[in-house]
């Protein structure tokens, strides 16, 4: 198992508070796994997530990507957010143009590509995402489904080696969720990691290959989900098997 | 807002390059302004309508019924022009003048006239801005305004200010909403109060989502410019020569007039 990210004893104060989001927190995320990452609201999930692209730069400890930690300089930063993409929960919070293919291509042409080569990117991601038809539609008329996946295009358009979910599925219906768990499969074949953040247990035993537990700023546990669902003491200590309803053998 | 930006997409003439609709409108008010001439107003008023409903597809009676909104506004306006008020008996200037308890009110042909070039003039540039705005999303326009090379930062702004304008004001209604469920509204006290909450909760919301977004935005390499694919267009033969056809019907009136 090679590990592509690591995370060193990371410690994440938020400017002008006084406890700490992330204490101490160490992990190491395995190349080409769907990774399921659970906890409850408010456990550092999405602080650990914006971790991961370098948003947020540790208080103290270290972030390492493929090796290398992390490097905070601008130009550094723009390979590494080539390298990993991030899709936010709220799609509104994400999509900043009235034109879906104009926030499409907003990221290629952030990394400096031509633009014949970021019309093929945004085809090809828009393809992918299924939201071709809806290139040519403002945004404000899509649907809640449809702005999930024009979000993830606009995402996928860098191409990057590593998608962070922060809990993009919590208010899709069943249907738009099976179309995106078809997309994060579809990379997952590509070889590349996801990090998903869900409540969901179907997701955990059915669709992950690692998960990874957070419990109030630190990682209680990473490993295969047949692992965690053996740990009885730890699903008591967590709450998580009596929430639940596992058989815990 | 929601309905123009509607008819706007669904405008036939939507794929067109914005650069000739801005440029037909344009030099539609400016010719309306520039000749001041009654009649010209007028034309270009009818000319408008026949591009608007023919040419882009738009319902005749949306297009007559957003003129007729701005007619009306107009023709309040020139109410003051065409008609004076005064104590004494103006019969002296005045044609016409009617007696209305302590006031008259009297008018003269030369006022009439005045109010009418003013009143056709204002429509018949309000009706080119109206083709504008309903036969072109803004989106379009915000692309012609960056090949003009209108600084940079003001498209970035309007982009942003008309994407939010649609986020803010779904949150908006929400809030709304929320409030009127809990009886925030129930009476007229309550309601001013309700409404105040709403406004500071509203602007709360505004300035974390722009934090928001400037994180997302970041995590796809923004770096303080917004880069984005210039959209491809298509030609227009039959808007060119529409606009030339126009442009000479107008210029004729008024060399005849």
């Amino acid at each position: 198992m090679t590990a592509i990210l690591e995370f060193v004893k990371v410690s994440y104060c938020y400017p002008g508070q006084d406890h700490f989001a992330l204490k101490e927190l160490e992990l190491e995320v395995p190349a080409a796994e769907k990774v399921a990452v659970i906890g409850r609201n408010g456990s550092g999930k999405s602080t650990l997530f914006l971790h991961c692209n370098g948003l947020h730069q540790p208080t103290s400890g270290e972030v390492l990507f493929a090796g290398q930690g992390l490097d905070y300089d601008r130009r550094a930063l723009r390979s590494l957010r080539q390298h990993i993409g991030i899709v936010f929960q709220n799609p509104d919070d994400q999509l900043f143009s009235a034109s879906v293919v104009q926030d499409i291509s907003f990221g290629p042409l952030n990394l400096g590509l031509d633009e014949e080569e970021v019309r093929r990117r945004v085809e090809q991601a828009a393809a992918f995402c299924e939201v071709t038809e809806l290139l040519e539609r403002p945004t404000h008329a899509l649907s809640g489904g449809e702005k999930a996946r024009v979000a993830l295009a606009g995402v996928l358009a860098m191409d990057p080696d590593v998608l962070v979910a922060d809990e993009v599925m919590a208010s899709l219906d069943p249907w738009v969720r099976l179309r995106i768990f078809d997309i994060l499969n579809r990379l997952h074949e590509q070889g590349k990691t996801i990090l998903l953040a869900t409540h969901d247990l179907d997701t955990v035993t059915h669709w992950a290959t690692f998960v990874v537990v957070i419990q109030q700023g630190a990682v209680v546990f990473s490993g295969e989900p047949d692992a965690l669902l053996a740990d009885k003491p730890l699903l008591e200590k967590t709450g998580l098997g009596a929430i639940w309803h596992q058989p815990v053998s | 807002m929601h309905v123009i930006d509607r008819y706007a997409y669904a405008s036939r003439i939507r794929e067109v390059d914005p650069a000739y609709k801005v440029g037909l409108a344009t030099v539609t008010l400016l010719l309306c302004l520039i000749l001041n001439e009654p009649f010209v107003g007028i034309l270009a008023i009818i000319w408008m309508f026949f591009l608007a409903v023919k040419v882009a597809g738009l319902p005749a009676d949306v297009f007559g019924r957003v003129l007729l909104a701005e007619f009306t506004f107009l023709a309040l306006t020139t109410v003051g022009v065409a008609l004076s008020v005064t104590a004494k008996d103006p019969t002296a200037i005045n044609m016409w003048a009617v007696k209305l308890g302590p006031l008259w009110f009297s008018s003269s042909p030369e006022a009439l006239n005045l109010a009418f070039a003013l009143l056709s003039r204002a429509l018949g540039g309000t009706a080119a801005m109206n083709f504008l705005a309903m036969t072109t999303p803004l989106v379009d326009l915000l692309d012609f305004f960056r090949r003009l090379h209108i600084p940079g930062l003001l498209i970035d702004i309007m982009t942003v200010m008309y994407r939010f304008v649609f986020v803010l004001l779904e949150s908006l209604e929400t809030m709304y909403v929320a409030q009127k469920s809990r009886l925030g509204y129930r009476s007229f006290y309550r309601g001013m109060v309700s409404a105040g909450l709403l406004a500071s909760r509203l602007f709360i919301d505004t300035y974390r989502r722009a934090q928001r977004l400037q994180t997302a935005m970041e995590a796809r390499s923004y770096d303080g410019e917004f880069r984005v694919l210039p959209t491809t267009y298509k030609q227009s033969r039959q808007l060119v020569f529409s606009g030339v056809l126009m442009v000479s019907t107008l210029l004729l009136v008024w060399g005849i007039v």
